[in-house]
């Protein structure tokens, strides 16, 4: 029981300090890779309701999903990264235009 | 539960089109309730199709027994034979196989067989009483249908009526808790004899011989030839050529072909069957992608798919009925192959957008047969007379080509009111009906001609001087005036593009004849595209059903619009109008979707671009990758520098295997690579020749690459093999099956996506001996250092300075590439080989059969053994453990004069172009899939990487490292690929999970090499490894040292002499497994009773490869191509399935493995393990699926699975 506890506890922190971390950057972007659909999401982080994450959209793998608001469940992340004015920024990605390409 | 059905086999008249071709001696397989309703409407109906006379489909839901009574009413032994079954091999195999009880039918007789339908899908029913492959046979005269077993609790209803049925092609699913769906069953066949209205074979109307032969679906075909004649006596459209309006309604009404029909977003399944015995087919459906695995979210989307024959698959089109974008009208469905096409292997998807109840009629009158809407979905809207719905709104007339599309041609007309009705709110150029573009999708305009002009395809001048090619607009200038090489259109865009193309037709109005082609008046073209969404009905860069032409004169420009939802692969494209007639010339080109945000490099100079074969592409998110395109083509006609045709058919207009190949219009044939030694090892060598004139895939060491490999033309397999990269078979899914080696047919598009692990020359090649032979072949050259002309992608670490010169052609021999072996291993533990390659005569079986002049390799402590007769010849099979570095010391001991050709010329089997090529003594050993580095340990001397071949009496070690459990790989000679490979100059390298040890299944000591084995690991269960290797080419003596002219030598029951045809040079030479072969016709000669043919009550066990096991052991089957022909050979085994991908839960699960061609490998879990689930014990043959030309010709075997212990082979330990 008392490892069981143990798990129960190192879970219980490890989401609350996800929960912390993404209400500590509400405002700030944020790069998600998830391993279901739609895999990957860009956007800003608009608030954190719970273990809830609400994104306001600017990219994912497919454009319909684009520009809306999302919610992701914390525990369906697989990676993020928080741009925070230190290291690297998160690309404004554009759909090429036919200047691009040509 | 059971599920009963009582099939009766009959001889039946099969009225193929209603031009009253039949086959006055065709087979079916009919319900009993059935029986004489078809025979006397048959007998009413001499010259007209007769809708009950289809290929038998039945139904059963998964977890049922099916038990059918099988009644024969032949006047030979005739069976039905299941795939994907399980079943008591002894009863109800439909076959008499080993020691088996024979459960063929004797003529007028009957039996119970009886099916467990396992698993949902498609079980393949077909005659193995007579095994014949001719007009006397049984599979090619129609005996054949299939089984469809459904989700447990399914129903089905018949489209038209509703009500409940209990056999048909053509069924409406439905089930309690999922979707109904639509049923279709497209079930391929060819080679069915065929005679026209006067009884006698039907004559091609333009060169008064023969007709090709019988091409089609559902006992049905509609070919151009009859067509082309209602043009050609005026009683149809007068200023059609033929070609552009074969698949037209409007012109001739619907083809008896297969209709399949629908209502716009219905969920449907097509049941692809190949029920033929010889050809492999491509099938492609227009507008429609799927799956390669419905079950597998992570395979392959495709939408043209090849199968071989007695391979099937289903077809479950995305989005329903009309794709995503909800396009109604008729999409064709055809095999690719264009000679197939044209005679008649193509049908409809009719998708219509309003309710079918019975009340309408098709433009010419022919009512419209009711077709009810599946019960779940809301029915479409009633048609009225504003609104008539598809295709009554459409403003043709009957009797004439289609008209053209409206908007889409500049200075063309605008919409009709009818049209308008039908038409989307703001109809645009190319999106009349169904806009597929969505507003925020980024716009591409590209300006597409097609051109005519004369192309080089080799620096010896052979050329096609009518070679006809698309083109962008703004390159016109530079490839006409010769600044710039042609070379196959391909053009760079993201996903989320809508493509707008400009496309003029700028050629000339006559294709004009020649030694390869009657003249054509070939006054229309379009551009067809694959996989991207349109609008099918003004949009398919065709002439479909009732659709509009899409096409354009000579002169003007269409305008086509196209949306790329994801990212895609290459998507094909072509004309569609007269493929036949010039697609060999060139006219294919390909779109490639990238993923979004790709931004496309010229790799040379590193300005911005969007088209080109080479290309470099940066992505912000993904690695940086080079974008390579392949196109390989065949019946190219090329003539030599004085004109002369190279291998002309027999008559103008035939199309029986013209012309030579190519690969992105270029071709390197070896003949001409030959140094001033005259030795074929150094073929491939760039030191001797230079480089070759195919394409050089360049990258840096380390660099991603993404090669899009298609098919442009026309109508034959090819392999692709690349030596030393490998790439995942499935791209999403990190468990998938590694492979070095694609099939491909026209029209299919793959990506091999990988990366090059070190530098060097990397050959790619479509190596099937005629093929490679003829130039199919190029470099993938991977720098150490930096080279001026090409950009280093960006998120790779900076090329280093050139510190040493580039190597350049000499002309002289290449230096031996270093030793491997001075560097220190890097991993552990090491396994040594000691191989010996050397001559000696291969007993084929024990009817004298033999290959006089046999060359293999073996290991060097069994050499002595196989000289002095104790140890018989087999293929070389050795095998490594993950984790283990394998040391391979290859000697040569090829003596000159053993060779049969000092010339090299073989009489027989032969290539096209044949040329002296005298055998190398020198050898080498290539290896599949594992690692090593190509420039000391490929097993061959390629480009500028340094000489891997042995002369004789000279050893060289290579080093293989084992780092991934990929399992079978091919293992083969690359010193001289027409003198060795055939002959037997190939193994078999297994790659087995770390610390399995391999033990004799007989003594149980460990052995090294070895077909059969038992895997001991301390983790797993043991497991029975059988390796069957099959592979074809071979040139056979007969006891009285006379050749055997395999396959027509072999052929039962064979056609009077004058009546025998030619056989293409792929199709030629005998083939086998693992250096044997049992041949019918000795058994034949023998004792002529074809259903005895398999048994080993009335013969002995076959000559091939007897492997044998325990109810329940755990078997996996290595199956192996190492060589050579171009023919793709199914294998399949008896009562047994396995998945498709091996490690994947979802994969399905079939008793097939298609399309066996040179590098093919497989790995095969059997599912159950010996005697599957059920468990059954007995003789179950493995085999190719060719009827035509295979089986015959002795490919075939037996696992015999035990359910008593046998005193010589100890059991499996627990």
């Amino acid at each position: 029981m008392t490892n069981l506890n143990a798990f129960g506890l190192i879970n219980d922190k490890r989401e609350d300090a996800l929960v912390t971390h993404f209400k500590r950057n509400i405002g700030r972007r944020v790069f998600i890779l998830t391993e279901a659909f739609p895999f990957m999401f860009i956007g800003e982080i608009k608030g954190v309701m719970e273990d809830i994450v609400a994104l306001d959209v600017e990219t994912t793998s497919v454009p319909a999903l684009e520009g809306k608001e999302w919610k992701v469940h914390i525990d369906s992340i697989d990676v993020f990264y928080i741009e925070t004015g230190i290291g690297a920024k998160i690309p404004h990605l554009k759909d090429n235009s036919v200047e691009d390409a040509t | 539960m059971i599920r009963k059905y009582h099939v009766v086999a009959i001889p039946i008249r099969i009225v193929l089109n209603t031009f009253g071709d039949h086959n006055p001696n065709g087979m079916m397989y009919v319900l009993k309730e059935n029986e004489q309703k078809i025979r006397d409407l048959v007998k009413k109906n001499p010259f007209s199709p007769i809708e009950l006379v289809r290929p038998l489909v039945i139904r059963a839901n998964e977890g049922e027994i099916v038990e059918i009574l099988f009644e024969n009413k032949l006047s030979f032994n005739t069976s039905m034979h299941f795939q994907n079954a399980e079943y008591d091999v002894c009863q109800s195999d439909g076959a008499s196989v080993g020691l088996n009880e024979d459960s063929t039918v004797a003529p007028f007789d009957s039996t119970v067989y009886r099916i467990h339908a396992i698993k949902e899908g498609v079980y393949l029913f077909s005659d193995l009483g007579n095994p014949a492959s001719g007009e006397k046979g049984s599979n090619s005269n129609g005996l054949l249908g299939s089984l469809f077993v459904e989700k447990r609790f399914s129903w089905w209803t018949d489209p038209e009526t509703g009500k409940t049925m209990n056999s048909g092609v053509y069924a409406d699913i439905h089930h309690p808790l999922l979707p109904s769906f639509r049923e279709y069953a497209w079930i391929f066949h060819d080679e069915m004899e065929v005679n026209d209205l006067t009884g006698n074979r039907p004559i091609n109307h333009l060169t008064n011989q023969e007709e090709e032969s019988f091409h089609g679906a559902n006992y049905r075909f509609e070919p151009i030839n009859r067509r082309q004649q209602l043009i050609a006596e005026g009683v149809v459209c007068p200023n059609c050529e033929g070609e552009e309006v074969h698949h037209d309604s409007w012109v001739f009404g619907d083809p008896s072909t297969p209709i399949l029909r629908g209502y716009v977003g219905d969920p449907a399944r097509i049941r692809v069957i190949h029920g033929g015995v010889k050809e492999t087919h491509v099938f492609h459906y227009h507008v429609h992608q799927w799956l390669s695995d419905p079950q597998d979210l992570s395979s392959e989307i495709l939408d043209a798919q090849s199968t071989s024959p007695q391979t099937h698959y289903t077809i479950e089109p995305l989005y329903g009925l009309g794709s995503l974008q909800g396009s109604f009208g008729d999409a064709i469905i055809h095999c690719h192959l264009y000679p197939h096409f044209a005679a008649g292997m193509w049908g409809l998807n009719r998708v219509f957008n309003t309710l079918q109840d019975g009340s309408q009629c098709y433009p010419n009158g022919v009512p419209i047969k009711s077709l009810q809407p599946l019960p779940d979905r809301k029915a479409p809207p009633k048609p009225t007379k504003l609104k008539p719905g598809f295709p009554n709104f459409i403003p043709g007339k009957v009797g004439y080509k289609a008209p053209r599309p409206p908007l889409g041609i500049i200075g063309g007309r605008g919409l009709t009111e009818l049209e308008r009705n039908a038409a989307i709110e703001n109809p645009k150029p190319g999106a009349v009906f169904t806009d597929p573009c969505p507003e925020s999708a980024i716009d591409q305009v590209f300006n597409i001609s097609l051109i005519e002009l004369p192309i080089t395809y080799n620096k010896q001048g052979w050329h096609d001087p009518k070679g006809r090619i698309y083109i962008l607009d703004e390159d016109l200038e530079d490839v006409c005036s010769g600044k710039k090489e042609p070379e196959p259109l391909v053009f760079h865009a993201t996903a989320h593009t809508s493509y707008h193309i400009n496309f003029t037709n700028r050629l000339p109005h006559i294709l004009d004849g020649d030694a390869f082609q009657l003249v054509t008046r070939t006054y229309e073209t379009g551009c067809h595209v694959h996989f991207v969404k349109f609008d099918v009905l003004v949009n398919d860069g065709a002439n479909v059903g009732w659709n509009y032409d899409s096409s354009v004169l000579p002169g003007e420009t269409i305008q086509y619009k196209y949306y790329a939802d994801v990212e895609l692969k290459a998507w094909f494209f072509h004309d569609h109008l007269y493929p036949n007639a010039h697609q060999q010339h060139g006219v294919f080109g390909a779109g490639v979707v990238h993923p979004r945000f790709t931004k496309f490099l010229n790799s040379t100079t590193g300005e911005k671009t969007n088209y080109g074969t080479q290309i470099t592409s940066l992505n912000p998110i993904i690695p940086d990758y080079r974008d390579f395109v392949l196109f390989v083509q065949d019946f190219a006609l090329l003539f030599d520098k004085n004109g002369m045709p190279l291998n002309p058919p027999k008559f103008p207009g035939s199309n029986d295997d013209p012309g030579l190949f190519g690969v992105n219009y270029k071709n390197e044939p070896l003949q001409f690579r030959l140094g001033s030694d005259c030795d074929p090892a150094y073929t491939f060598s760039s030191y001797v020749n230079g480089d070759p004139i195919t394409p050089i895939l360049r990258a840096y060491e380390g660099d991603s690459i993404r090669i899009r490999l298609l098919q442009g033309s026309q109508e034959e397999s090819h392999s692709l093999n690349i030596h030393g990269l490998r790439w995942l078979r499935e791209r999403h899914n990190l468990n998938s099956k590694m492979e070095e080696q694609q099939h491909i047919g026209i029209s299919e598009s793959f990506t091999v996506e990988t990366y090059i692990p070190r530098s060097g020359d990397y050959l790619w090649a479509f190596e099937t001996e005629e093929d490679l032979w003829n130039g199919l072949w190029g470099l993938i050259r991977a720098y150490d250092e930096k080279v001026p002309d090409l950009i280093p992608l960006t998120d790779r670490p900076v090329p280093l300075k050139r510190s040493k010169p580039l190597p350049e052609c000499n002309g002289k021999k290449p230096p031996r590439a270093a030793d491997p072996t001075r560097m220190p291993v890097k991993n552990g533990p090491v396994r040594y080989f000691d191989v010996v390659a050397f001559q000696i005569p291969i007993m084929y079986n024990d009817y004298g059969d033999y290959d006089a002049h046999g060359i293999v390799f073996s290991l060097k402590e069994d050499m002595d053994a196989i000289l002095k007769g104790t140890k018989r010849p087999e293929p070389l099979v050795i095998r490594g453990n993950v984790g283990d570095t394998v040391e391979v010391t290859v000697t040569s001991l090829l003596k000159k004069e053993l060779f049969p050709f000092k010339d090299g010329i073989y009489p027989y089997p032969t290539v096209k172009q044949q040329a002296y090529y005298p055998p190398s003594l020198r050898i080498s050993l290539h290896p599949q899939l594992i690692q090593y580095d190509v420039k000391t340990s490929a097993g061959e001397t390629v480009g500028f990487n340094g000489d891997q071949t042995v002369g004789p009496g000279e050893s060289r070690t290579y080093r293989w490292e084992v780092d991934a459990q990929v399992g079978s790989c091919g293992m083969w000679d690359m010193a001289d690929i027409r003198n060795h490979k055939s002959q037997g100059a190939f193994g078999a390298f297994i790659a087995e999970p770390r610390g399995t040890e391999y033990l004799n299944p007989y003594t149980l000591e460990p052995v090294r090499t070895g077909a059969s084995v038992i895997l001991r690991n301390a983790l797993l269960p043991d497991i029975r490894e059988f390796v069957m290797i099959m592979h074809d080419g071979v040139r056979l003596l007969d006891k009285n040292d006379d050749v055997i002219i395999d396959p027509l030598a072999g052929v039962l029951l064979p056609p009077p002499p004058e009546e025998v045809e030619e056989v293409d040079t792929y199709d030629q030479g005998s083939r086998g497994f693992n250096y044997r072969n049992e041949r019918l016709i000795n058994r034949f000669l023998e004792k002529p009773v074809l259903h005895d043919l398999f048994s080993s009550r009335v013969f002995k066990d076959p000559a091939t490869p007897l492997f044998e096991s325990y109810v329940g052991d755990p078997v996996t089957i290595r199956l192996i191509t190492p060589a050579e022909r171009r023919r793709a050979h199914t294998f399949h085994l008896h009562g047994h399935r396995w998945r498709f991908e091996a490690m994947n839960i979802n994969s399905r699960t079939e008793s097939f493995s298609g399309f066996n061609i040179a590098g093919g490998n497989q790995n095969l879990e059997l599912l159950g393990g010996a005697g599957a689930y059920k468990g059954f014990p007995g003789d179950y043959m493995y085999r190719s699926g060719n009827i035509m030309w295979d089986i015959e010709q002795g490919m075939w075997g037996i696992m015999r699975v035990y359910n008593e212990l046998n005193k010589i082979l100890p059991p499996l330990e627990e």
